[in-house]
């Protein structure tokens, strides 16, 4: 069971009181009616499949109920770092750089 | 054992194994020689110690035949003296009901009562009928699932199927429930050490005196491990037992550490959690009442220390199984810990040091050492010396060739190896071979978190490498020979675990006296002047795998270790390869012509050792499988007879039968008493969610097909909520209490409802100023419907006009209904006239009681699920979930008028214009109606054009509901159908599980009171 | 569970009395509206606790606090809220029928919890909250 660093309440927690909730950094379009439907699937569906570290969304769901952004190594599950929702993408290499 | 009686069998075995009385040497081992204890095997009374194994007190009685192999079913005999035991497994019978297969017999403590037998025989362990196999060798060599059941394919059924189903599995399985409990807890410390040998207890010392909170773990009966096998070794000065003596004293007293027996790892998973096993009362003859009889820890460590030890090596040969064939250092153990001789006349086969050492022990202890065969020819003069000094005749540079003996093996064959050639045999009488080839590291732990394993080629071995996780290896884990040699590097493991948490600790050091180290050499099957062809040197003595199968795997074209294992099964049993991986790994990379580290290592996986699904389970069984959910008008149902049903994690009444009524009858009744006059219903389980803010209009805009802005507040409407991808996710009545304030209902998916809420207004309209929470369990809910329904409530209502002008259909109140605060709606889900009634939890019994009272002037009828269903559909009310499946949207479902066409953006709104959304022929909600109105469809149940097509038919849709409707003296259905709005009037075909079919119409899903009219006030 | 916890001199499981339960979500810049309205200054530290007079509050998440106050108090603590409501957005919930409290107290009631609770409550401050699980239940925890 993972470890995960809830970005709000700033402790370590385990992985059960969390839910993953999808790929990161994918905005809903602001107007959706004006997309081809090409984009409109882009956005819905086609989604990257990183070997290594992967934008995600997680909710601290049993805590404080907040949506955040991690980055998460997909070979060895751990998170490397986890942010704010709204918050830029952190530098990826920095942050394994970090992590190690 | 008089009183069990002697079998012609056993007399000869006893013979051959020197008298019971001389097995057992008086005041040797650990065992209690004061306290007898008496135990069944196979039904017959053996005696043993308290302390005592079921393996080391068999023995003891002359006892080696434990169990059938389990592909040729070859006798076979204890193999070891621990955990890794591939051969021993037994069945134990604790006490009515309560039974395990394939316990390890050299970890089951006896105690008295206690009745074992063995597996994988019929009729019986002496003579099994499933030898035959043996026989049949050539049928079942490598590969044979995938090629013996090959053909013809007539005989799957008949002869293959049932012949496997027969063969599989290991033991026999409960038929029975299991009446034992078992617990689990949650545990965090800052150092974790598995295995309370001598390098995890040096290590436990060096961390607990540094004062953190420290949990050593062992899965035997008492902690020591190598040190209770190795009397003869002093630590500074003490006699090792005393030395363990008080060195387990030390941590006991200390607060910070935690002692823990008869636990075993069976995983470590991510960022440091181990799961642990702990018995607790399988060793007890008096179990003490509500004791659980395991616990499953999920420990949580900062820093892990290994310190699991090495596992000895079988050496592979020609009748390598024979009972009386086992591991050198297990022998060592059973003299030493149990006072145990395994035999009198022992044979030692090694290519290893350390089983001379046990040869050392048998003849000091008394037994006659036939020889000592040695594949090396460089052995340390000390070794020969001593074994000249106690006359043990060293044979090396020979290899073992076969070895002799039904039950029990009588002889072994050796040859010399001279420039590769082997040599004249010579048969040696014995009555036990004690073998060693070599030690495996035990590190299937490490191999769990994906730590790299490395081939070490000074320890030959492989050896941890990268690691993953804040562990450390301590001991023969790390290919140390020695007791000296893993206490320092046990001390060592636990002052660098202190570094790690930022700690300071010295790692203490000890002198350590006749220590016995040595070294050894790996090695492929042994070679032989016999056919290798029909030699049978197994491998995996669990999953019986030959030498000769490895190669023929090699031979047939498997590359990959990994396929070399799946192929052939090496390594794949219940004990995951503890013996068998190295040797067959060995053997694999001779034939593949290759490097070991080139061959490389298949992976280990959870469990360690075999786990039982109760410890696993812990509290979820029975009552307390999963949550169970009640509404506060629960109580009520149960005294009043109602039948449940699960919904989700909620318990529902689904009807309340009268006297004599099954179920159709009450549900007929209920439907009926409700269209005629008055019905009350439980909804209290409507997910409910408040929406709160003054951007909640926008929000609800956003969020739900419908358009909320012109919805004034007291009015309700129904909402349709959609996913991203067009489809219909869930629906609800909502009330608008206050410009700000939302009372927002949904089905039974209430939670994912609003995490789905919160996902869209944490993360993409975080401008809006709106926030939800959930008051499902705040509420109790109670619908009531039918004519009679206004009559009832509005006499009990203050604070509110109930004239059908100033509280219309479709309206939400806050006033008091029987003087209870509440939220009062006017809606129906029946087709009546209905309101739905929330109140505080708390006073929901209090007012149903109330209803029901009053009620009695219009025959009020509470009713459940059932008729809930059934109302629904006569109006064709849908249920999401049941007629929708994930792939429905709103024009499909036919409701397509919930959509606020006019608003330029709702979730989902764009995949709506999707081409294949809008595209013809989609399946589409519509009702059927059974030609014979009797016919009832089953719900599920696939519908086709064409009944008489052959098959697989062509299938264009299915049935989503199916009820009897009482009031319409019919069946009624609704069904989601290819195309269905165009077919109506159509007659489609639904086949049935007897082979015929069902004709039904295609009709509008609403059959009962299309207007609409019995929803007024009259 | 399965033994009786009752039985156990060490612990003692018992369920309290009814009390005024509000579930407040705000803005933190709004915070002293809302702490003006309560009567305490709310804690704007995740599970941190004011208590005075028989009421309490803890901060569960960055914009939500549960509030507690006597049963008595309940129709005064809602009005309270509604006049501020005009001076800061705010959404305030009675959740008191929504849960129930159990005291669990006695030397091993961590031990207790630790059969279904996943955290290290060892270093757990009395008086903070925490929301977590317990099996598969959400609950709040407070020391």
């Amino acid at each position: 069971m993972l470890l995960i660093h809830g970005p709000y309440c700033d402790d370590t927690l385990p992985e059960l009181e969390f839910a993953y909730a999808g790929a990161a950094h994918i905005a809903r379009p602001a107007d959706p009616m004006s997309l081809s439907d090409e984009e409109w699937r882009d956005f819905l569906y086609v989604r990257s499949n990183p070997r290594g570290l992967h934008a995600e969304r997680w909710r601290y769901i049993h805590g404080c109920g907040r949506f955040f952004n991690a980055s998460r190594d997909t070979v060895g599950d751990k998170f490397s770092v986890t942010y704010k929702a709204g918050k830029p993408r952190p530098d990826l290499e920095k942050a394994v750089q970090m992590s190690k | 054992m008089q009183a069990g009686g002697l079998g012609a069998d056993q007399i000869q075995q006893i013979q051959l194994g020197g008298k019971m009385s001389d097995l057992r040497i008086s005041d040797r081992g650990r065992v209690d020689h004061a306290r007898p204890v008496r135990f069944t095997f196979d039904g017959k009374t053996f005696a043993g110690l308290e302390g005592d194994t079921v393996a080391s007190a068999l023995l003891a009685n002359g006892q080696h035949l434990m169990g059938r192999g389990f592909k040729y079913h070859r006798p076979r005999g204890v193999v070891t003296a621990g955990s890794e035991e591939p051969n021993a497994l037994i069945g134990t019978t604790r006490g009515p009901g309560q039974f395990e297969p394939n316990t390890h017999a050299t970890m089951q403590e006896i105690y008295d009562g206690l009745s074992t037998e063995s597996q994988n025989k019929w009729p019986s362990l002496k003579f099994d009928i499933g030898a035959i196999n043996d026989r049949l060798y050539m049928l079942f060599s490598a590969g044979f699932y995938y090629k013996t059941f090959m053909w013809p394919k007539s005989f799957w059924d008949k002869v293959y199927e049932p012949f496997i189903r027969r063969a599989a599995g290991l033991g026999r399985s409960l038929t029975y429930l299991d009446p034992d409990h078992y617990a689990s807890r949650y545990l965090h410390c800052d150092v974790l050490i598995v295995g309370a040998g001598p390098s995890g207890l040096a290590a436990a010392l060096t961390a607990a005196r540094s004062g953190p909170s420290v949990v050593v773990v062992d899965e035997q009966a008492e902690m020591g491990e190598a040190l209770l096998s190795e009397p003869s070794v002093e630590i500074d000065r003490d006699q090792v037992w005393g030395w363990l003596a008080s060195t387990l004293a030390e941590p006991a007293s200390l607060p910070n550490v935690r002692l823990m027996n008869r636990s075993t790892a069976i995983g470590y998973y991510h960022q440091n959690m181990v799961g642990l096993c702990q018995k607790l009362t399988d060793h007890l003859s008096d179990v003490p009442a509500d004791a659980p009889r395991e616990r499953l820890w999920r420990v949580r460590a900062g820093q892990v220390i290994l310190a699991q030890g090495a596992i000895d090596r079988p050496m592979v040969f020609d009748g390598n199984d024979r009972p009386g064939v086992m591991m050198a250092g297990a022998a060592q153990t059973f003299l030493n810990r149990f006072g145990v001789k395994v035999g009198v006349r022992p044979v030692i086969l090694t290519s290893n040091d350390s089983a001379w050492y046990t040869a050392f022990d048998l003849a000091d202890a008394g037994c006659k050492v036939a020889a000592i065969v040695d594949t090396r020819t460089d052995i340390p003069p000390a070794l020969m010396q001593a074994a000249m000094s106690r006359q043990i005749e060293a044979l090396t540079g020979y290899t073992a060739t076969a070895t002799s003996g039904r039950l029990r093996v009588k002889s072994i064959r050796v040859n010399p190896v001279r420039g590769g050639r082997v040599g004249a045999a010579r048969t040696i009488a014995c009555d036990a071979v004690l073998m060693c080839g070599g030690w495996t590291p035990s590190l299937h732990l490490f191999s769990h978190t994906k730590g790299s394993l490395e081939w070490d080629a000074k320890a030959k071995a492989y050896l941890p490498g990268h690691k993953t996780e804040a562990v450390h290896i301590a001991g023969a884990g790390r290919g140390l020979w020695g007791i000296a040699a893993v206490l320092a590097d046990g001390a060592q493991a636990g002052a660098d675990a202190l570094r790690d948490l930022g700690r300071k600790a010295g790692a203490a050091t000890y002198a350590v006296t006749n220590d016995r180290t040595g070294t050894g050499i790996t090695q492929k099957e042994l070679p032989t002047d016999r056919s290798p062809s029909s030699a049978k040197a197994f491998v995996d003595f669990q999953n019986d795998v030959t030498a000769k199968d490895i190669r023929l795997a090699v031979r047939e074209g498997m590359r990959s270790i990994e396929h070399v294992k799946r192929y052939t099964t090496n390594g794949m049993a219940t004990d995951q390869g503890k013996l068998s991986n190295m040797n067959g790994l060995t053997i694999a990379s001779d034939a593949l012509g290759k490097d070991i580290p080139q061959v490389g290592l298949t992976t280990f996986r959870p469990p360690y050792t075999p786990t039982t699904f109760g410890a696993l389970a812990g509290y979820h069984k029975g009552s307390h499988f999963e949550v169970t959910r009640k509404t506060p008008i629960d109580s009520w149902a149960v005294e009043n007879g109602a039948a449940f049903e699960p919904v989700a994690l909620w318990r529902r009444a689904s009807y309340f039968s009268k006297a004599g009524e099954d179920m159709h009858a009450a549900v007929n009744r209920e439907c009926r008493a409700t269209r005629q006059s008055l019905g009350i219903f439980d909804a209290s389980t409507l997910g409910k969610i408040e929406v709160s803010g003054p951007d909640a209009v926008e929000f609800m805009n956003r969020m739900y097909t419908n358009p909320w802005a012109k919805l004034a507040p007291g009015k309700c409407r129904y909402g349709l909520l959609l996913g991203e991808d067009g489809f219909i996710r869930d629906d609800g009545v909502i009330g608008r209490m206050r410009d700000d304030l939302f009372h927002v209902t949904t089905t039974g998916g209430a939670a994912r409802v609003l995490n789905m809420m919160e996902d869209y207004l944490q993360t993409e309209w975080p401008d809006l100023q709106v926030w939800l929470t959930s008051t499902t369990e705040e509420w109790a809910t109670i619908a009531i419907n039918g004519p009679n329904a206004h009559k009832l409530l509005a006499p009990l209502v203050e604070g509110q006009n109930m004239s059908d002008a100033a509280f219309p259909h479709m309206s939400v109140a806050e006033c008091t209904v029987a003087s209870f605060p509440s939220r009062l709606f006017r809606i129906s889900f029946t087709g009546e006239l209905g309101f739905e009634v929330n109140v505080p939890a708390r006073h929901g019994r209090a007012l149903w009681e109330k209803l029901m009272e009053v009620g009695k002037a219009y025959d009020v009828c509470p009713y459940g699920t059932e008729t809930m269903h059934i109302l629904r559909a006569e109006k064709g009310y849908i249920i999401i979930g049941q007629d929708t499946d994930g792939t429905v949207t709103p024009e499909d479902a036919g409701i397509g008028w919930a959509i606020g066409k006019a608003k330029p953006d709702f979730v989902g709104k764009r995949s709506l214009a999707w081409p294949d959304i809008v595209a013809k022929g989609r399946k589409q909600l519509v009702g059927l109606s059974t030609e014979n109105p009797k016919d009832a469809l089953v719900e599920g149940a696939q519908i086709v054009l064409d009944p008489k097509q052959p098959k697989p038919m062509k299938m264009i849709g299915h049935v989503t509901s199916s009820y009897w409707s009482e009031a319409l003296g019919r069946s009624i259905a609704m069904a989601v159908v290819q195309g269905g709005f165009d077919r109506m009037g159509d007659t489609l075909h639904i086949p049935t599980a007897d082979g015929g079919s069902q004709a039904a119409k295609v009709t509008g899903s609403v059959f009962d009171d299309p207007a609409g009219d019995r929803l007024k006030v009259e | 569970m399965n033994a009786s916890i009752k039985s156990f001199d060490a612990i003692s499981v018992t369920v309290l009395p009814a009390v005024a339960r509000l579930n407040l979500r705000i803005a933190p810049a709004n915070l002293e509206v809302a702490s003006a309205a309560f009567g305490l200054p709310l804690p704007g530290k995740i599970g941190q606790r004011v208590a005075a007079n028989g009421r309490a509050a803890w901060c569960l998440s960055p914009d939500e606090w549960l509030l507690h106050g006597p049963e008595a108090e309940q129709t005064a603590i809602v009005a309270d809220f509604a006049t501020a409501r005009v001076k800061a957005p705010r959404s305030l919930t009675v959740i008191s029928d929504r849960e129930f409290t159990i005291a669990i107290t006695g030397p091993r009631a961590q031990e207790l919890l630790s059969v279904a609770c996943p955290l290290d409550l060892s270093g757990m401050v009395p008086g903070t909250a925490k929301r977590t699980l317990f099996d598969s239940a959400q609950v709040v925890l407070i020391r």
